[in-house]
């Protein structure tokens, strides 16, 4: 049985002026040197001697890090210092991207995501992550800078693994871009916890449908589900379905069935997979549902 | 004015809790806030990774080693063992271990963090034993012995331990003529419940700081539900005179049972052994909390009942397996309880009960609010649902008629008295619309109203003893000296109110003496059991009692009148004969002066007060006959209207009502703060709760996954009543109420669930998951 | 281990500390400043008695560490009583009897006080809500909640 320390392990806190110099200090030490942002997960995994770095590379002071912007022609850019709280607070993040605002609230208590990031959720790559199924639908990408300049990555490439992403030592999450949404979307964050609000996601998901007369059911949906595979799974297959033929309620059930098929939950303290299986299908025929209803009441 | 009315003025009044200021300002003090300077040590454990083990060999050398480490303890530095019912533990492992997290061996250093590495350099080596988890393997002839001393363990005389077996306790009870009364029952039920092991949960994590003088005496600082039975158990243990340990516990982060007795306070008491002079603090993480102290012991229970065609029920048959752990030095008295309560609160003439304790490898089992009281009822409490189902009658009516009452002979033989039960069900019943279904708030959502009840007595020796000393001061005020620990519950509140009705001083006379301590505090047993308002109470109401009779001896003196006459009212003593008056402040530290400057009366009083209860008897090793078991019953019961959503499992409870019987609300804010209080903790047992273990490895020992109900996780609407069916022996008539509250909830939402979607779980906790996959089957089942 | 040295404001007072890289918050409130009100339930963010303002907002202070402090301005329970005076919010939880054991309750108070700053007047499910990585273990929060409400009333 794993012990957890009393207090927090010995490390040296790094504080650099620039992101080049982070980005640098990263890189000279591989393997030694953590990111550090709101620390809600860094610090747990110090305790108990998952994570052993010695030094915590702080970035919230850098410069950029901090902005969250809207532009409405080119969407939303989440400094990867934002806080969980900036952006349930924010207007334009209220009104264009409702799930995940419905996400970010599912986070801890209002304290811990007073410290908490966008970033650190993503960069975490917890399978149960409430806020990257939603940052999926919204087909986001993450700003990279490294010592060798900078790139975007679709978060569709950005996980491998639970824990896992795609970056080289040296390599920091500069900000999360989330397009603009499409005209007319109406979406829904769905999940199951043990209690009703502040626990880890049993299963969740995150369902964002809009109008588009290019497809045979005048409309597209995106379909997305966590915490039950090591990623979160796009369900391509329903979201086809849903496209390419004129809707019809029962689609909706099986596109969750289909959302079932497509989820390879694991058995863990937090529930079995096969009622995560069932949640799936439940959540997902529920969000389906509750979205078709909003898109036809506007 | 007449003393009745002078009492009411104070008592059943809801007066302010007095610790309240200091609790919201950051004052209050708790073990962890208290100032040590730089001589304070920090002590780490060692603990075992295996569930069973022998210890082959330790090797501390390196660690000591170390800078910045002081002391270093093994088994070795210590043969005896601890125990309050039944000597049978270790304070660090010697020999063997027997669960996962046992103490294997400790260090004092100058810091946590070197104290931790100091851990690290300790090389135990091990020989894995084959380990028990489940009591029904435990009990097998053939199963490996977790105490092969069994036989030599000291243990009181009322715990009955089987050498040669891992039964550290087996009570019975034998009643009536079983095999008749079968016969004549129209319905039988028999069933099996298992209720999982659960933690209490105190949001202040145990602590506990150690000094050894030169001369050997201790001094223990601990978060405490129980220091003078910490300072005796712990004096008992290394054959000292209590009068050289000194307990001084201040206030406490929640108690719930976890922290009576001793458990990880003898750790620093023997590191501090090795570094004289030196304070050795051991703060336990809330990991640690989990997976290494005392928890709820898990409960297996076949229940068989049977009634005749009118509904009485004629014979129960309880067999209950309680996983104690790998130690039950307290735990046996819990099996105890079980058993003489085995009943639950109904009058049944035949019964048969056999309670076990028996010792697996898991986490060591201890007292939990309820003292097995939930565990038990929640297997009575559906059983008796489904012999009313079976015989087609209305659970409620099947309840009333079968309830205990006053004058019934109990299972033990003892007479029942006077209870208020029946006015609880009916509390109850009528405020979840007994009987008329509610509408659930959407079509694949089903609704259902469950009902249970209980009984609990303060388990505890026959003879657990209070006292309380009242020492006035020169301008009137008070220091009323108890033993009894605020522990949240407000019993600091309930002693001075009871003290100042006592005296008849005004309220804000009286001030607590604290934080307690074993020199200074009035002795008290323990602070458990629901029992402090009753006995401790008592014993203030017997030293007011002194303090006014040496009160008016004094004044009747001076003023040359009957003592019969006189009498205390806001601190003025008055005669009822002539219109004289003093004031206490005018005398209790001085005296009264006689006439002509010839000299004086009186002198500082002091009022010293005692309670014990006498009159509890023996019970019969074989049949678990006696005169009287308990001192007395609180009762109640609890009503639950709960939604059932059929596509996720998940459940809403829509309402929760209590109703207990208290004898006498001293402060009613403060027994409904307990009522509700303990509701709330049954809800999170009863839907989230489990130490989930895996080959005793505890799987979720944090917050994240050993969920507690939150403030989103509330009913939607929460009812509490009393009702005051005096005591006789109970200050102003009345009992406790600390416990009972979440006596009931499991088994009241598992009846609720019941009939919301006609299913049965094994137990608690009633998850969603759980709820979701046995709709499944049962849809199944149907198709 | 290098020693930081950091200047803040700590309930109105100005404080000078030099603190090691891994010293969290939560514990250079209690054991470097002495001011133990602040309490430790867990250590993980998960109990939330540990909460304190800082630059005005609640956090989990064993999630902080103390060298990010520099500059910082920090609130405890004990910076909630003016000149000994209660605050309103703590005269509603002493009408309610909304303290059992009292562990949780600075926590409570400092997590509820800035719910009232940032929203006056919240329904009862938004207290809730702002109150749910608070946990208690002795009242059944009903009265913690009622409290809030009614210190938001008037
Ligand atoms: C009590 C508690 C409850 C929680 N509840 C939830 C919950 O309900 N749902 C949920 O999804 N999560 C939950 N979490 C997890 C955690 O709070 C979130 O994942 C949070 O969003 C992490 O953000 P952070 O800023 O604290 O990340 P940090 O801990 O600072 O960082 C997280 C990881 O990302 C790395 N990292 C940080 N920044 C960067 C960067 N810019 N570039 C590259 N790598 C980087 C870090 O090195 C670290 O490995 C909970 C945590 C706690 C302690
Ligand atoms: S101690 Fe910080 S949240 Fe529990
Ligand atoms: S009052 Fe004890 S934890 Fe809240």
């Amino acid at each position: 049985m794993n012990n957890p320390l009393p207090r927090l392990p010995e490390f040296e806190y790094i504080r650099l002026e620039t992101i080049e110099k982070a980005a640098q200090f990263l890189k000279d030490h591989p393997g030694e040197a953590a990111p550090y942002l709101g620390g809600t997960d860094l610090f747990v995994g110090l305790r108990d001697r998952r994570k052993q770095p010695k030094y915590l590379v702080d970035l919230k002071h850098l410069e950029g890090l901090n902005s969250l912007t809207f532009d409405p022609a080119k969407g939303l850019t989440i400094g990867a210092r934002v806080t969980l709280n900036q952006l349930i607070d924010h207007r334009d993040v209220q009104k264009n991207y409702p799930i995940l605002c419905q996400a970010a609230k599912q986070v801890g208590g209002y304290q811990l995501r007073n410290r908490a990031t966008l970033c650190g959720n993503i960069c975490n790559a917890s399978p149960c992550g409430d806020t990257i199924g939603p940052s999926m639908v919204y087909q986001g990408s993450v700003n990279i800078f490294g010592p060798d300049g900078t790139r975007s990555l679709p978060l569709e490439d950005f996980f491998l693994g639970p824990g896992k992403v795609a970056l080289v030592d040296g390599e920091i999450v500069h900000s999360i871009t989330l397009p603009l949404p499409p005209e007319g979307s109406q979406g829904m964050y769905l999940c199951h916890g043990r209690n009703k609000l502040s626990d880890l996601a049993i299963a969740a998901v995150s369902v964002l449908a809009y109008p588009d007369l290019t497809s045979a059911s005048g409309f597209r949906f995106r379909i997305a589900l966590s915490a039950v595979a090591p990623t979160v799974v796009i369900v391509e297959e329903a979201q086809v379905l849903l496209s390419e033929n004129p809707i019809e309620p029962s689609h909706f059930e099986k596109a969750a069935h289909i959302a079932r098929q497509s989820c390879k939950p694991i058995d863990d303290i937090r529930s079995s997979a096969e009622y995560r299986r069932e949640l799936v299908y439940t959540l997902t025929s529920r969000a389906l549902n509750q979205v078709w209803d909003s898109l036809q009441s506007v | 004015m007449k003393k009745s009315q002078k009492i009411l003025a104070l008592i059943g009044t809801n007066i302010p809790r007095v610790d309240i200021q200091e609790k919201m300002t950051g004052e209050a003090l708790f073990t962890d806030d208290i100032q040590f300077g730089v001589k304070l040590l920090y002590a780490r454990i060692k603990r075992s990774p295996h569930a069973h083990a022998l210890i082959k060999s330790i090797d501390t050398s390196r660690a000591e080693k170390l800078p910045g480490v002081r002391a270093v303890v093994t088994g070795a530095d210590f043969s005896g063992r601890i125990g309050l019912y039944l000597k049978d533990r270790h304070i660090i492992a010697r020999n063997r271990v027997r669960y996962i997290g046992e103490p294997v061996a400790g260090v004092a250093a100058v810091s946590e963090a070197v104290a931790e590495k100091a851990l690290d350099l300790i090389q135990v080596e091990y020989e894995p034993l084959p380990a028990l988890f489940l009591p029904q393997d435990a009990i097998k002839p053939d199963a490996p012995l977790i105490h092969p001393d069994l036989g030599e363990y000291e243990v009181v005389n009322f715990i009955f331990p089987k050498p040669g077996t891992n039964i550290s306790n087996h009570f019975k009870i034998r009643k009536g003529d079983m095999k008749n009364a079968w016969k004549n029952c129209a319905a039988i039920v028999e069933n099996e419940y298992y209720i999982p092991h659960i933690q209490h949960v105190p949001l202040e994590t145990h602590v506990a700081v150690a000094k050894v003088d030169l001369s050997g005496k201790i001094t223990l600082w601990t978060s405490s539900q129980s220091p003078f039975a910490q300072r005796d158990l712990i004096a008992k243990t290394w054959g000292m005179s209590p009068a050289d340990i000194k307990v001084i516990s201040p206030y406490v982060g929640g108690g719930f049972g976890c922290k009576a007795g001793v458990t990880m306070e003898a750790l620093p008491v023997l590191l501090a052994m090795k570094v004289k002079g030196c304070p050795v603090k051991l703060r336990l993480t809330r990991e640690e909390e989990f997976y290494t102290n005392f928890v709820r012991q898990a409960l297996l229970i076949r229940l068989k009942m049977g009634c005749d065609a009118e509904g009485n029920i004629l014979a129960m048959e309880n067999t209950m397996y309680w996983d104690g752990g790998a130690s039950t030095e307290y735990g046996v008295n819990i099996t105890r309880a079980g058993g003489y309560s085995s009943t639950g609160p109904y009058d049944i003439p035949n019964v048969k009960t056999d309670s076990y304790c028996v010792y697996t490898n898991n986490t060591i089992g201890g007292p939990y609010r309820g003292f097995g009281m939930s565990e038990l009822h929640t297997g009575i409490e559906q059983c008796v649902d489904e012999l009313a189902n079976k015989i087609k009658m209305d659970k409620v009516a099947f309840r009333m008629r079968n309830v205990v009452e006053s004058g019934d002979i109990l299972a033990t033989g003892m007479v029942m008295h006077p209870t208020g039960i029946k006015a609880c069900i009916e509390k109850v019943a009528e405020a979840i619309e007994w009987g008329k279904p509610s509408e659930p708030s959407a079509p694949h959502k089903k609704r259902g109203k469950g009902i249970a009840l209980m009984w609990k007595a303060p388990a505890m020796p026959p003879n657990p003893g209070s006292s309380a000393t009242l020492k006035f001061n020169s301008d009137g005020t008070v220091f009323l000296s108890i033993g009894g620990q605020e522990i949240g519950q407000g019993a600091f509140t309930v002693a001075a109110q009871i003290a100042a009705a006592g005296l008849g001083v005004p309220m804000d006379w009286i001030r607590i003496s604290k934080p307690l301590d074993t020199d200074y505090s009035s002795y008290e047993w323990q602070t458990v059991a629901s029992r402090i308002t009753w006995t401790m109470g008592n014993a203030i109401l017997d030293a007011a009692k002194d303090a006014r009779k040496q009160i008016f001896k004094i004044v009747a003196k001076a003023w040359k009148e009957n003592k019969k006459d006189l009498e205390i009212k806001d601190g003025i003593v008055y005669s009822t004969n002539t219109d004289k008056k003093i004031s206490l402040k005018d005398f209790v530290i001085t005296g009264i002066p006689k006439k002509k400057d010839q000299g004086w009366i009186g002198g500082p009083i002091i009022g010293r007060g005692k309670f014990m209860p006498t009159y509890v008897t023996g019970l019969d090793k074989d049949t678990g006959q006696g005169k009287r078991a308990v001192v007395h019953y609180t009762t109640g019961a609890q009503g639950f209207i709960v939604e059932v959503d059929t596509l996720t499992g998940k459940l809403e409870i829509i309402k929760a009502v209590s109703a207990f019987d208290v004898g006498k609300a001293i402060n009613p804010d403060l027994v409904k703060a307990q009522i509700e209080g303990g509701m709330v903790q049954g809800i999170s047992s009863a839907l989230f709760e489990q130490l989930v273990f895996k080959e005793g490895v505890l799987q979720n020992p944090n917050f994240v996954d050993y969920r507690i109900a939150t403030t989103m996780d509330l009913p939607d609407k929460m009812e509490s009543y009393y009702i005051e069916v005096p005591q006789d022996d109970g200050p102003f008539g009345a009992r406790g109420i600390g416990e009972h509250p979440m006596v009931p909830t499991i088994a009241a939402i598992a009846n609720a669930i019941n009939d919301a979607v006609g299913i049965r779980l094994e137990g608690p906790p009633f998850t969603a998951e759980k709820l979701f996959m046995a709709i499944k089957a049962q849809n199944k089942s149907v198709d | 281990m290098k020693m930081h040295t950091i200047n803040f404001t700590i309930n109105g007072r100005k404080e000078s500390l030099k603190v090691s890289s891994n010293l969290t918050l939560l514990h250079m409130i209690r054991e470097n400043l002495a001011l133990t009100g602040t309490k430790n339930g867990c250590e993980a963010g998960e109990c939330g008695a540990c909460t304190v303002l800082l630059n005005g907002e609640p956090v989990n202070s064993c999630m902080v560490l103390a060298v990010e402090c520099d500059r910082a301005e920090i609130m405890t329970v004990e910076g909630l009583t003016e000149n000994g005076e209660l605050a309103r919010l703590q005269e509603s939880f002493k009408n309610l009897n909304a303290v059992q054991c009292g562990f949780c309750t600075p926590g409570m108070l400092i997590t509820a006080y800035e719910l009232l700053q940032r929203n006056p007047h919240p329904t009862p499910s938004e207290i809730k809500e702002a109150l749910v990585g608070n946990l208690c273990r002795c009242t059944g929060y009903e009265r913690i909640i009622q409290a809030v409400e009614q210190a938001s009333g008037e």
